[in-house]
């Protein structure tokens, strides 16, 4: 009877702390909660003011004048736009056939097999 | 516990014992009656034992929460609204979080202390005032809203008792004046009072923040029709305008003639939102949406579009504007007067009163009647905006209202009102209900409702672009975006009678005229003569080269790119008359 009061006091008393230990990391948790929530919070709203803050910086007004102040462009006519495709081709790339290369030939008498000259002409 | 259920059964048999010898007293043995009572005592503590555990196991579940509640509540006086934002994206405006100061009066121990030290702090305090409501009774007052994080700072570092900071939403308008009418303001308490922001709280949001749950998260953006960029261009324009024809007033609206959206809206004088107390000037009222005008010439459009829907007129039909159109003691006069009897097409491009009057007068005044009604000038007209001008109709409509309504005058409508009925005559001929909020072609597609035939509508925008070619408008002729358009130049009533001096001129341009995608209204109130208009006034020497101006800067905006293959106006007839076959 003494046995299995003894028993039963341990088991109550390891219960016990096994409780009070759950309970102190749930405490932890909810802590660490709390406190991601409010530095989300706390984010969200720098977020919001410098978005404000953006807003207010790229307001087309603000813009205009500093492009009246510091560049000498103009208003945009009409006649200087132009469509994509009446744009003339462009040029051909100038790539000299290996071999066939005179001016390479005068500058390097000496056959080139590094192929410097080829990545010259094309820089 | 194992002790005390032990009795607690055995109390079953004791417990009506010990009611026994409490209800019969003296002749019971003394010592059961002693037992009785115990037990009594024991079940009286068990039960109390027992609530005191259960509530301390509420409180070890429920603490958790706790703290959250308190952060809702936090977050409720600080009543947050959703962004607005533009087509594009572009933020028109946005909540951000600033602290409040606030005090419990009956918490502060030395108020005369407390109201030295905050003025010092806070030089715009008025001292009276504070010392007023800090020496009531209440447990809760604001002492100011919207302080600067520095100045918080400063006044937690006071260490005043009883004196404490709440974060609160401000509402911020990055843009300043730029979109003022149409967002509209909000009062102190972040409510919504004009414009889209009343609206929003229409939509239920009011009724969130009764319940608290207005929160941050919650809140998606809400996405306005409206193109920062043109709206500021145009708004530019107009302000320059005003200026340069010393004008009263002036305003302008884009709007996209196949989905009703709205693009731009100004009207000039505004007000920044920012600072909602300018909002109340009467002056700075949306003459778009709350004011009504006589439209002037700009009206003529409607009559000759519902004379060539009707079937009895056509393009190569002709009306006599000899001599002025006489009604009983009245007489029409034509402004450009050719005296000699114009085609269709001439009555739209010298823009001739009798002309339009005599078509109206031959198609009858209730056929005149009911066709404005179809197009939704006579009622009402309804947007998210919650300010709205109803149009001053005529009570007896007779013949003689017919003649002058036929040309624009003794029928006041709001501008936007017009613009829905012309968007109508050159989009096809459905009219669109206009919107400021983002709509698709779809959905525009489904609200629609076929006012003019398609034929009529080709017509229209053929009068148009003859009208910018040579007529009234023909400095408008931005190369490559083939305008087309209609001036409109009304007098003004001035104490009962039309002013011979002070105008309200009106432009509406639509482009490009083969296939409009947007509609352009320029009005400027009371223009004067300047030495390099000749001293005119009419529509044609300023509405008209202003929104010349707002074309040429707003359409690469709109995504317009100019064309110079563009057919004339005489051939844009058989152009369509092709296409359709």
């Amino acid at each position: 009877m003494r046995l299995l009061n003894i028993l039963v006091l341990g088991a109550l008393i390891l219960a016990a702390s096994f409780v009070y230990k759950i309970k102190f990391d749930s405490t932890l948790q909810a802590e660490r909660v709390a406190k991601l929530r409010g530095e989300l919070r706390r984010e969200r709203d720098a977020i919001a003011i410098l978005r404000a803050e953006w807003a207010r910086l790229d307001t087309p007004g603000r813009v205009q004048r500093l492009a009246d102040r510091h560049l000498a462009l103009q208003k945009i006519k009409s006649t200087q736009f132009d469509k994509l495709d009446q744009l003339p081709e462009r040029p051909p790339a100038i790539r000299p056939t290996p071999g066939n290369d005179p001016v390479g030939a005068l500058l390097s008498p000496v056959p080139d097999t590094t192929g410097s000259a080829l990545s010259a002409a094309r820089r | 516990m194992t002790t005390m259920r032990g009795p607690s059964k055995q109390s079953e048999n004791g417990w009506q014992r010990a009611l026994r010898s409490l209800l019969y007293g003296h002749n019971v043995d003394r010592n059961v009656k002693a037992q009785a009572r115990l037990w009594l005592a024991i079940l009286v503590f068990t039960g109390i034992f027992f609530v005191i555990a259960l509530r301390l196991v509420m409180f070890a579940t429920v603490s958790e929460g706790h703290g959250d509640r308190r952060s809702i509540t936090q977050d409720a006086v600080a009543t947050a609204r959703p962004d607005i934002v533009d087509r594009n994206g572009e933020i028109l405006a946005i909540d951000v979080k600033t602290p409040s100061l606030f005090a419990e009066p009956r918490k502060i121990i030395d108020v005369d202390e407390a109201i030295e030290l905050l003025t010092a702090v806070l030089p715009d305090l008025d001292a009276n005032e504070v010392r007023e409501r800090l020496s009531s009774k209440r447990g809760f007052v604001w002492l100011k809203r919207e302080i600067t994080p520095s100045q918080q700072l400063e006044i937690h570092r006071l260490g005043i008792p009883g004196v404490g900071f709440l974060t609160e939403n401000k509402r911020v308008y990055p843009n300043g004046p730029v979109v003022s009418h149409e967002i509209g303001h909000v009062n102190i308490d972040n409510q919504g009072i004009a414009g889209i922001e009343k609206w929003l709280d229409g939509q239920g949001l009011a009724a969130l923040h009764m319940a608290g749950l207005a929160t941050d998260p919650l809140q998606r953006p809400v996405k306005l029709a409206v193109d920062l960029r043109v709206q500021y261009a145009l708004r530019y324009e107009l302000i320059n305008a005003r200026e340069k024809y010393k004008a009263k007033a002036s305003a302008g609206l884009i709007t996209d003639v196949n989905t009703g959206e709205i693009i731009a809206i100004v009207s000039v004088p505004d007000f920044d939102p920012n600072n909602p107390r300018e909002a109340n000037d009467p002056n700075h009222l949306n003459r778009l949406t709350t004011g009504v005008y006589e439209m002037g010439s700009t009206f003529k459009a409607l009559t000759l579009a519902m004379a060539l829907d009707s079937g009895r007129v056509s393009l190569s039909s002709s009306f006599d504007a000899r001599l002025p159109l006489r009604y009983g003691k009245f007489e029409i006069h034509d402004f450009h007067a050719q005296k000699r009897v114009l085609s269709v097409p001439e009555i739209f491009t010298y823009s001739s009163n009798i002309g339009t009057a005599r078509m109206a007068l031959a198609l009858g005044v209730d056929y005149h009647k009911a066709f404005l009604k179809k197009l939704g000038q006579l009622d009402r007209l309804r947007t998210e905006l919650p300010e709205s001008a109803e149009p001053l109709v005529p009570k007896h409509w007779g013949e003689l209202n017919t003649v002058t309504i036929a040309f624009g005058h003794g029928l006041s409508v709001a501008p936007l009102q017009a613009v829905m009925g012309i968007s109508a005559l050159v989009n096809g001929g459905t009219m669109i209900p206009p919107t400021f909020l983002k709509r698709d072609q779809a959905e525009a597609e489904k609200l629609a409702k076929r006012v003019i035939k398609p034929e009529t509508s080709e017509k229209m925008r053929y009068l148009m672009r003859l009208n910018v070619e040579k007529g009234t408008a023909t400095r408008a002729d931005v190369p490559g975006y083939f305008v087309g358009g209609k001036t409109g130049t009304s007098d003004k009533v001035v104490g009962g009678r039309y002013s011979k001096t002070k105008v309200l001129t009106s432009f509406t341009a639509i482009l490009p005229a083969d296939k409009p995608r947007y509609l352009l209204l320029i009005m400027i109130d009371e223009p004067q003569g300047l030495p390099e208009t000749h001293g005119f006034s009419t529509s044609g020497w300023n509405a008209v080269p202003v929104g010349a101006q707002v074309i040429e800067r707003v359409a690469p905006l709109l995504d317009m790119p100019p064309r110079f293959d563009l057919p004339r106006a005489d051939q844009m007839l058989l152009v369509s008359a092709k296409d359709t076959r």
